[in-house]
């Protein structure tokens, strides 16, 4: 009895802080920073950013809902004056209010989804990893409506990341194990062409001169499916063939394109640019990385500044760097676990 | 080797005496005097050792050995859940730097480097004891934090011997064991079998998520939090281990011991996971065999002994989702299997009472083969993203122990490891104990050594991500501890430790994700480790027919991050390492009267951070928790068996708590377990191996 006594005494409780929510009203041009977490910790958070004050609020999910983000947060875009929030390995998007950060819908019981692309207001596609599909889904109700099967690609496999849109048409490229851009009708919900690239395609952008750019990883050495040096490829949307191909040394690891104006921008261990009408890739970088595991890369669409995210190594709050068009710091801030991608309000 | 100066008082062990409550109820329980020579095993010089007595290994047939050492130990056991991956870790290192070995033989996975201390089942076990840091080296190399030593003993009882024993408990949970065994003057025989199986859905309220109360027009119009099922958790493991023993009586033993395990388990969702649990099949199925030959042979002043063993493991994993009705597609598909072939040979010399002398040298070679993923190449063949590698590693040590005169003994041990082409640096090992005062038998013991660790073949060759270019994690650590043992016959038993260690690791070898989507190791950081590990145990014996046993542990263990800063943000320098608590703690309260056993147990781990710059963020920390379990047993003596009942409460206080982020852990639960033990001979049987 007297050990049971003793054991009540050392019980105790835990120390949760679980369900307290805050109230924000967050200024209207800021800067989400969506943070992926470890994998299977179920650490993604979600930051925000003021430019003009230069104030960050970090784990504003947390804060606002009471709840976590969840698992690897993927991507984040706004329509429709909400802010969509792709969890990857909680199989969920997340739709918030940018201002109160509250929850106002999520699309549940995906695969593996990446990104979210608006067709129209009752139209999205989600994009999705180790699935041969693309998820339709309606914004409005939150439903996922059906799917686009992409031809000779297994589940196993399968992989479809970001997409642009060209027209009635949307592009996406395939990333893990693949080669490939695929073309789908939104009027149909099919593939209607697919383009073949380099090894991994890994980021894709359109300019507005009907462009498309991808980025490819190049594969990794030792992979059955090919080690290469990327590349960076032009694509005409409109005859969907490839223009011209701008080729990296084996080994670089370029990722994360950006379009800014008539500006490419892009990570490579450092920050690299060049212009849409370019014949060559930059010689020199245009931010050099200083020990720093620069993950993610946005540029303002209002004044031109460059974040940059830095991962430092994985396991603790990540920094992200400012800096104005001249590559000049300007403010440095601590983010949440692995800062993987910025959404501008 | 018989110390001279031996203390030999006559001392109430609580192991010993508890063993005869809990053996089998078939006389009524006289507490007897045990005599304890408490002199020094000269190959325990300066050893900083737990050893767990029988009781705690055999305490229910549901436990596993991660059970064990998380209520019995001090060390740090990091649990994914019930029945899922738990994995331990010494001295404020990581779970790959605990050796372990079976009989033997090392039985870390040589692709991951640790083990899955959820996989062994506590009835299989009969000796298990921790080498701490230092001290592993006397066993074997790369246990920078330590050793876990388990084995199997041939002891039975004469004649032939059965037990059955079923356990039922919440969430539908089954657990089932049976020994026989048959002993006779040469021969000792025995075969072993647990199954346990379980949907493991039970109950606990998600603080993660949020369910959304919505109107007609899908607005949110409430949130809570849900009451939610594990889910995807069922498991069913069964384990088989046949042992045979010849003994020739004059000074040879030859030995068989075969374990074979077959789990089918699935893996939990975390906590954030919107799936829908009948929409995916998340699982891992495990055959493995592990079988050891062995042959001991004595003289009055050596010893020598071979063993020979065979280790295979097919794993396979497999991440579905049912893409339509009935049809199930493979989003990962991932199968290994490794082979190891074991072979040692040691030997003893005692030349003379002061001096003590071992060899050793085994040898484990590995084949490995791991499909992690098929992919559809370019030209629209198949192909299977993986290594087909193999690797010899080879120790070998030599040790020479000193007693110079009766109170102090000094030690020293060299060993020599090579895993694939690679040697390692010698490893040198210095011991030294002494005793204080012959009063109280109080004790100084101090080592010293450095240590190494190869990494695992995942380490080197996995794909995508595995770098051959790693180094081998190194490591310099010292302790030194006092301990005391006192009692007064058939009153009490008295004990205790206080150790301090230090430990300087570099090249820690960490996963961290690339730009390319994968993860891939590095050797990062530079790790100080160090602090104090308390241990004690008082038996009682209030009045005739009573029994009390108390132990405790503790450890206190900073683990800090002392590398260079990867770049000027980063905030890790100087903090303690995630997922190592500063202080843990264990205590276990036995209680007996004739054939009553009560059992309480307590653990403790402190606050554990998530993040390498210790931030006191939301998922930044996981608080600390202390468990409480209890159990409370009767034994029943009949003409054709025995009988015991047992009824186990765990998690008594139904304590909401994760041992790992986003992995709930089961609230107030119980077991009931019933065993039979047949008379199958009028002879009165000697019990060796209590069970239940």
């Amino acid at each position: 009895m007297a050990m049971l006594m003793a054991a009540a005494a050392m019980h105790g409780c835990m120390e949760w802080d679980y369900g307290v929510t805050e109230d924000f009203s967050a200024p209207s041009d800021g800067l989400f920073i969506v943070c992926e977490g470890n994998f299977q910790y179920g650490n993604a958070t979600l930051s925000y950013y003021d430019p003009a004050t230069r104030e960050v609020e970090n784990e504003v999910f947390y804060r606002a809902n009471g709840m976590k983000l969840g698992d690897v947060a993927q991507s984040m875009t706004m329509y429709d004056g909400r802010g969509w929030i792709v969890v990857n390995n909680s199989h969920v998007v997340f739709a918030i209010d940018p201002a109160t950060f509250r929850e106002v819908g999520r699309i549940e019981n995906l695969t593996s989804p990446r990104y979210i692309h608006f067709v129209s207001p009752t139209k999205a596609y989600v994009s999705q990893l180790w699935d041969n599909r693309i998820f339709i889904v309606d914004p409005s109700t939150c439903e996922i409506t059906g799917h686009i099967t992409v031809p000779d690609m297994a589940m196993g496999n399968g992989s479809t990341e970001q997409m642009v849109q060209y027209g009635r048409y949307v592009f996406c490229n395939c990333w893990s194990y693949q080669n490939r851009i695929i073309k789908i009708d939104t009027e149909t919900d099919r593939v209607v062409e697919s383009l073949t690239v380099g090894i991994q395609p890994v980021s894709l952008v359109l300019d507005g001169n009907g462009k498309l750019w991808t980025l490819t990883d190049g594969g990794y050495e030792g992979s059955p499916y090919g080690y290469e040096a990327p590349s960076l490829y032009r694509i005409d949307a409109a005859t969907f063939t490839v223009e011209r191909q701008f080729r990296f040394r084996r080994g670089d690891t370029p990722r994360d394109l950006q379009l800014a104006g008539d500006m490419l921008y892009w990570l490579s261990d450092d920050v690299w640019r060049m212009g849409v009408t370019s014949s060559r890739l930059a010689v020199r970088p245009f931010i050099e990385s200083r020990d720093t595991k620069y993950y993610a890369l946005t540029v303002s669409p209002r004044s031109g500044e460059v974040y940059v995210a830095d991962a430092i190594d994985y396991q603790q709050q990540g920094m992200i760097y400012r800096y104005d068009a001249d590559g000049g710091l300007v403010d440095e801030f601590y983010v949440g676990v692995t800062p993987g991608a910025f959404c501008w309000r | 080797m018989e110390m001279k100066g031996k203390i030999s008082g006559i001392v109430m062990t609580a192991a010993a005496l508890l063993a005869v409550t809990q053996a089998y109820a078939r006389e009524t329980r006289t507490l007897g005097e045990v005599v304890v020579t408490a002199r020094r095993p000269m190959k325990e010089i300066g050893v900083q050792k737990t050893t767990f007595d029988s009781i705690a290994l055999k305490e229910n047939v549901a436990l596993s050995m991660a059970d064990i050492l998380e209520f019995n130990s001090s060390v740090f056991v990091k649990s994914y859940g019930r029945a899922t991956l738990s994995t331990v870790a010494f001295r404020g290192t990581s779970p790959s730097h605990t050796q372990v070995t079976w009989n033997g033989m090392r039985i870390n996975n040589p692709m991951l480097g640790m083990t899955d201390f959820s996989t062994i089942p506590s009835y299989f076990i009969d000796r298990a004891s921790l080498l701490h840091g230092t001290s592993s080296v006397t066993e074997t190399g790369g246990g920078l934090g330590g050793l876990v030593n388990l084995s199997t003993v041939p002891d039975v009882a004469p004649g032939l011997n059965m037990q059955y024993i079923q356990g039922v408990g919440s969430f539908s949970t089954f657990d089932e064991f049976v020994r026989v065994t048959y002993g006779s003057d040469r021969w000792h025989l025995s075969t072993r079998a647990v199954y346990s199986s379980s949907p493991n859905d039970y109950k606990y309220i998600n603080h993660d998520k949020k369910v959304n109360i919505y109107d007609d027009d899908h607005n949110i119009i409430g949130q809570y939090h849900p009451e939610e099922r594990n889910r995807s958790g069922a498991y069913k493991d069964l384990h088989i281990l046949q042992e045979a023993y010849y003994d020739s009586g004059r000074g040879d033993r030859a030995g068989l011991c075969a374990w074979y395990t077959g789990s089918d388990r699935e893996l939990p969702m975390l906590t954030t996971d919107y799936g829908e649990e009948r929409d995916f099949d998340n699982s891992q199925r495990e055959h493995t065999f592990r079988g050891v030959l062995s042959w001991d042979h004595w003289r009055s002043t050596w010893k020598t002994a071979l063993k020979g063993g065979y280790v295979h493991t097919r794993m396979a994993y497999d991440y579905s989702r049912e893409i339509s009705e009935g049809n199930w597609a493979a989003m990962t598909r991932s199968r290994s299997r490794v082979n190891t072939l074991f072979g040692q040979a040691s030997g003893e010399y005692t030349p003379s009472r002061r001096w003590f002398f071992t060899a050793s040298l085994s040898a484990h070679q590995h084949f490995v083969r791991s499909e992690d993923k098929n992919v559809i190449l370019q030209d629209g063949d198949r192909a299977i993203v993986g290594y087909d590698k193999g690797r010899i590693e080879l120790s070998g040590s030599l040790s020479a122990k000193w007693q110079p005169v009766d109170r102090l003994g000094l030690s020293v041990v060299v060993r020599q490891d090579m895993y694939g082409t690679e040697w390692a640096p010698v490893i040198p090992a210095f011991f030294i104990d002494g005793v204080l005062s012959r009063r109280g038998n109080v004790m100084l013991r101090a080592s010293v050594s450095r240590n190494h660790k190869f990494p695992s073949l995942n380490d080197l060759y996995f794909l995508p991500g595995g770098n051959p270019d790693l180094r081998s994690e190194q490591g310099f650590s010292y302790d030194a501890g006092v301990s005391f043992e006192t009692g007064k016959a058939g009153v009490y038993s008295l004990s205790g430790s206080a150790t301090w260690f230090d430990s300087h690791i570099d090249d820690w070898i960490i996963w961290l994700p690339t730009t390319k989507g994968f993860f891939s190791p590095r050797n990062v950081k530079s790790v100080h480790a160090y602090g104090v590990e308390l241990k004690a145990s008082l038996a009682l014996q209030p009045a005739k027919g009573w029994l009390i046993d108390l132990n405790g542990a503790y450890s206190w263990t900073p683990s800090v991050n002392e590398g260079s800063k990867m770049s000027a943000a980063d905030q890790s320098v100087g903090r303690q390492l995630p997922y190592v608590p500063r202080h843990s703690a264990s205590l276990t309260g036995r209680l007996s009267w004739r054939s009553w056993g009560f059992l309480y147990k307590w653990c403790f781990y402190s606050e554990r951070f998530t993040m390498s710059s210790n931030d006191l963020t939301i998922s930044g920390r996981l608080p600390r928790y202390f468990m409480n379990n209890i159990s409370l047993e009767k034994s029943l003596s009949f003409r054709p068996l025995d009988m015991q009942l047992k009824l186990a409460v765990n998690n008594l206080f139904n304590e909401d708590y994760l041992s790992v982020l986003s992995r709930p852990m089961p609230g107030i639960n119980f077991e009931f377990f019933v065993s039979f033990t047949p008379r199958f001979s009028q002879r009165k049987n000697v019990v060796k191996d209590d069970i239940l």
